[in-house]
């Protein structure tokens, strides 16, 4: 297959240069699955194959773009794509700046991140493995919800600048596995990245599910007063902070359009607490890393955050030639972001951090559902629990807390606030479907606990 | 095309499929121009086809999709397949409400297609809007413009047999500015539905030319202000906030596979029960809600959903008690069964995919709130003691239930004794859901109504993004928390 896909490229490639046309040629396929359960059901089970490419013809300063959803049989298809993107960029307007069409020096390929039993596992296994899961915590009220989400995509492209090709192929899996009472309506949650089949460890699950369950069943539920709490946030998010990260902190162009909260003078200084240090490291396979970004630049590990010193910009190609930077390999689908563990190794799972003795409450939230920006130049993000808190009292007792809000800045959720960060890491899979096949996670500290963060709103009920 | 759909439709049947669909994608146009400090930074035309099927087999479904179509047979077999594997953990088996089987066509109302309307021409339009906004204080400006035009054929086993071809048209801009702390502001313009279509004719160059220089002019004013206090005051809350606060605290909430737990495992759940059908007092007795599928010129208007019901107008909210949900044909007969009385009386025709390789599931059509008798923004405004109006979302966060919101908003201008005083900057309000709504102290007349569209409503797992619409009037809300 690989070799059919970059022979239908060369071929479209020949017939741009035959028409004297330069474009770059993207293509992507995806075979993806995703069993969704609902109800303690499968409420769905449903898989797409789609091959999808992204044609974009340059003319000078100009740059237009035609994408279509087709098949390796329609090659005809694809050269009217080419024709059709040629002729746009005609119409188009010159951009102030020249747009790099990259000349590749050699060919890549990188199939590293492929394992064909898990890209292949069949609907009965994935039905087993939730089974496995779940197994003895559903009840009539306590129902199952969650995806099974799988598949392989393969990303190639070529341009007529070289006739050198870029190849990737991933596999993966991400798992979501959530109990919850369907008239109290408490939610409690458990989750698994993998890109191979061995990665898939559903008693881990089950073990997790059974300990929150528990809690929930025994333990008083309360609406907790608004104020100061020291925080425990789970990988889940802590993920989802960093992610946003990539749109308001690092990212060069975000700066230059004032959507940061990071500036250039803030390069070597310190911003976050001195336990953060946060790197982009493709050779963290968990993040299912590209090796080589798309314009051909080997990507390597990059320091954003040491010690919470902020270390440079990331530049993707296209933000990089608007503004005169220097392109850093981040002209990807997705970073490898790790944050790094810190020095609490004895707690490495919820019974740990439940034991752990305390001075005074504190508040574990586990995932933070419907984050938004509210700030960018502050790095004012909004978001409430979900899924599993635990309110940790001081007399070592537990509590269920009812849903709270967090508004708070990332300078001050990572700054100096963080009490400390678990040795013990994990990758957390934020992987969205809303386009083409991109799977994503995210290396974090199990836990990460800061102190003295204010809710600033408190649910009477679940 | 449609023979050889029809036949393998019947195959599965024959295989012992209760319920077979197919959506056919002829084609699926897209085109989208971005401008951002003069540049046209995308450029961009897409093109898709192919088929989506879903099965019905033992109370379970199957789908399956691929835009390669030359082995169909195998595509169905791979939903039956899908299905027959869900059938062995079913709970609650999927039943579907009555339906009739319908042969027709619906095309959404189009007077200029923009599709053909020539490329240099939308990019001059964007020129033109990017000079005007190029203004003093402007740090970058940014416009777009988005077309859709999809023709979906839709054949199921019961027979029925719909074609559609839909045409969309949105565009926006916005500017941005920095205070003297260096922190952005923004200001945004998404203009309201005008006259009765949804093609190129609606991008009125004029109405986009006019707001240019107010969202200038306003964003300036932000940058300048003080920040907005914290405290409680009444919030009246203009179209393009009062949108959204819909859009998230009725429109989601009241999707009835969220409220049977079908969405628990990502966008979340619903404080509203079965139980509340008829009963929970909602809003404010001013508060009169509808899912209007029916409203020709907007996004939530499609003739007939993807389960071939037809597009209808329902009562959501009456008078403040809940009355109505989002439905589709299987939510109706798995609600009424375990609420066990019949609170719908058939599928409310809202079931809609994004696309061909995507299953379809409850979607908003046009979730409106009627127009009241408390007058014009202005007689809104003189009748407030002490407030604030809000314009245009900057952030927004809801509660995995719906059952409170965090909203940031653009400008506030603050009112004392009934008249405006100031600009404030970084606006916010933040609520608890049915508290809100049963705050709802006037509601302005069909002069404050507009039509607002949403282009990316999110939900779904595998995800999927909407197109829909919200009609609603200028609101006033009294006693929230601003500013936090």
């Amino acid at each position: 297959m690989k070799e059919r896909i970059l022979q239908t490229l060369k071929d479209l490639r020949k017939y741009a240069l035959d028409k004297g046309y330069e474009v770059t040629l993207f293509y992507h396929e995806e075979d993806s699955y995703l069993m969704r359960f609902a109800n303690s059901s499968i409420s769905l089970n449903t898989n797409e194959h789609l091959i999808r490419l992204d044609i974009t013809a340059y003319s000078g300063s100009k740059r237009a773009s035609y994408e279509l959803i087709t098949d390796l049989g329609k090659l005809d298809e694809m050269k009217r794509g080419i024709d059709t993107a040629a002729e746009m960029v005609l119409h188009a307007q010159p951009l102030t700046y020249q747009p790099t069409v990259p000349v590749f020096a050699k060919s890549f390929a990188d199939e590293s991140g492929y394992d064909a039993a898990l890209a292949q596992i069949s609907n009965e296994e994935r039905l087993k493995y939730f089974n496995t899961a779940a197994a003895g915590l559903e009840t009539g009220a306590i129902q199952l919800s969650g995806i099974f989400s799988c598949g392989m995509n393969v990303i190639a492209q070529i341009n007529t600048r070289s006739e050198h090709t870029q190849y990737f192929k991933t596999s993966d899996a991400q798992v979501t596995t959530v109990l919850a009472h369907s008239t109290l309506k408490w939610e409690v949650i458990a989750e698994q990245s993998a890109r191979k089949l061995s990665d898939l460890d559903p008693s881990a699950l089950r073990e997790e599910l059974a300990f929150l369950v528990q809690h929930y069943q025994t333990d008083t539920p309360q609406q907790i007063p608004l104020g100061s709490y020291d925080i425990v946030f789970g990988s889940a998010a802590t993920a989802e902070m960093l992610g946003f990260m990539n749109w308001i902190a690092f990212n060069g162009g975000s700066v230059k359009r004032g959507f940061s909260f990071l500036s250039e003078d803030k390069v070597g200084k310190k911003v976050f607490s001195d336990k953060f240090t946060l790197v982009d490291d493709p050779d963290r396979l968990e993040t299912f890393p590209f090796k080589s970004d798309f314009t051909g630049i080997t990507r390597q590990l990059f320091p954003l955050f040491q010690k919470g010193v902020f270390q440079g910009f990331t530049w993707f190609q296209d933000d990089a030639d608007e503004f005169g930077a220097k392109a850093t390999g981040h002209t990807v689908g997705h970073k490898s972001l790790v944050l790094n563990g810190g020095e609490q190794k004895d707690i490495n799972s919820l019974p740990d951090l439940v034991n752990l003795p305390r001075q005074k409450d504190i508040l574990y939230i586990p995932f933070l559902h419907y984050m938004n920006i509210v700030n960018p130049s502050k790095g004012i993000l909004t978001g409430s629990s979900r899924f599993g808190a635990l309110l940790l009292k001081k007399d070592g007792s537990v509590a269920i807390p009812y849903n709270v809000r967090l508004t708070q800045s990332l300078l001050d959720i990572f700054g100096d606030k963080v009490a400390w960060l678990s040795q013990a890491t994990v990758p957390y899979n934020t992987s969205q479907s809303y386009g083409a096949r991109n799977p994503t996670a995210i290396i974090v500290p199990k836990f990460l606990c800061v102190n003295d963060l204010d809710i600033s709103l408190s649910n009477s009920s679940y | 095309m449609l023979d050889k759909i029809k036949q393998q439709i019947e195959r599965l049947k024959g295989l012992g499929a209760t319920y077979v669909d197919t959506r056919w994608y002829p084609f699926e146009e897209g085109n989208y121009l971005m401008m951002w400090n003069g540049n046209l930074k995308s450029t961009t035309s897409a093109r898709e086809s192919g088929v989506g099927i879903r099965v019905l087999y033992k109370g379970a479904w199957g789908f399956s999709a691929s835009s390669d179509l030359s082995d169909l047979a195998a595509l169905y077999d791979k939903a039956f397949d899908n299905a027959r594997v869900a059938a062995e953990r079913v709970t609650f088996p999927v039943r579907l409400a009555e339906k009739d089987a319908i042969q027709a066509k619906f095309e959404s109302p189009c007077t200029i297609d923009p599709f053909t309307v020539p490329l240099a021409d939308k990019v001059a339009f964007l020129k033109d809007l990017d000079e005007q906004l190029n203004q003093a204080g402007v740090f970058q400006r940014v416009c777009d413009m988005t077309f859709v035009r999809k023709q979906i054929v839709f054949v199921d086993s019961e027979g029925s047999e719909i074609e559609k071809l839909i045409t969309e048209a949105f565009s926006t801009m916005q500017v941005s500015g920095l205070d003297d702390q260096g922190v952005t502001y923004e200001r945004s313009f998404r203009p309201a539905r005008q006259g009765n279509s949804r093609g190129w004719e609606t991008l009125d160059r004029k109405l986009f030319g006019e707001n240019a220089a107010r969202i200038v002019k306003e964003m300036n004013q932000v940058r300048a202000a003080d920040e907005c206090p914290k405290e409680d005051r009444s919030v009246i809350l203009l179209p393009n906030i009062m949108y959204l606060q819909t859009h998230e605290t009725i429109g989601h909430a009241l999707e009835l596979d969220r409220i049977l737990g079908y969405e628990l495992a990502y966008a979340g759940g619903s404080f509203v029960t079965l139980e509340d059908f008829g009963k929970l007092r909602y809003g404010s007795s001013k508060l009169t809600a509808r899912a209007d599928a029916t409203l020709p010129n907007s996004p939530g208007s499609f003739g007939f959903d993807d389960d071939g019901v037809p597009a209808q107008n329902t009562v959501l909210i009456d008078k403040g008690i809940l009355v109505g949900a989002i439905t589709g044909r299987q939510m109706v007969e798995e609600a009424n069964a375990k609420a066990k009385r019949q609170i719908f009386k058939g599928s409310g025709g809202a079931n809609r995919a994004t696309s061909f390789y995507r299953v379809p599931i409850e979607r908003m059509t046009n979730i409106n709130i009627d127009a009241g008798q408390d007058g014009t923004l202005d007689d809104i405004v003189k009748n407030t003691e002490r407030g604030i109006v809000l314009d245009s979302e900057r952030s927004w966060s809801i509660g995995s239930n719906r059952e409170q919101f965090h909203f940031g908003t653009e400008i506030g201008w603050l009112v004392e004794d009934g008249k405006i005083t100031k600009v404030v900057k970084n606006p916010t309000y933040k609520g608890a859901t049915v508290k809100f709504w049963n705050s709802l102290s006037a509601v302005g007349d069909q002069s404050t109504w507009q039509v607002k569209y949403v282009d990316n409503c999110g939900k779904g797992q595998p995800n999927q993004v909407m197109q829909l619409g919200h009609g609603v009037p200028v609101c006033r809300f009294d006693n929230v928390r601003i500013g936090e």
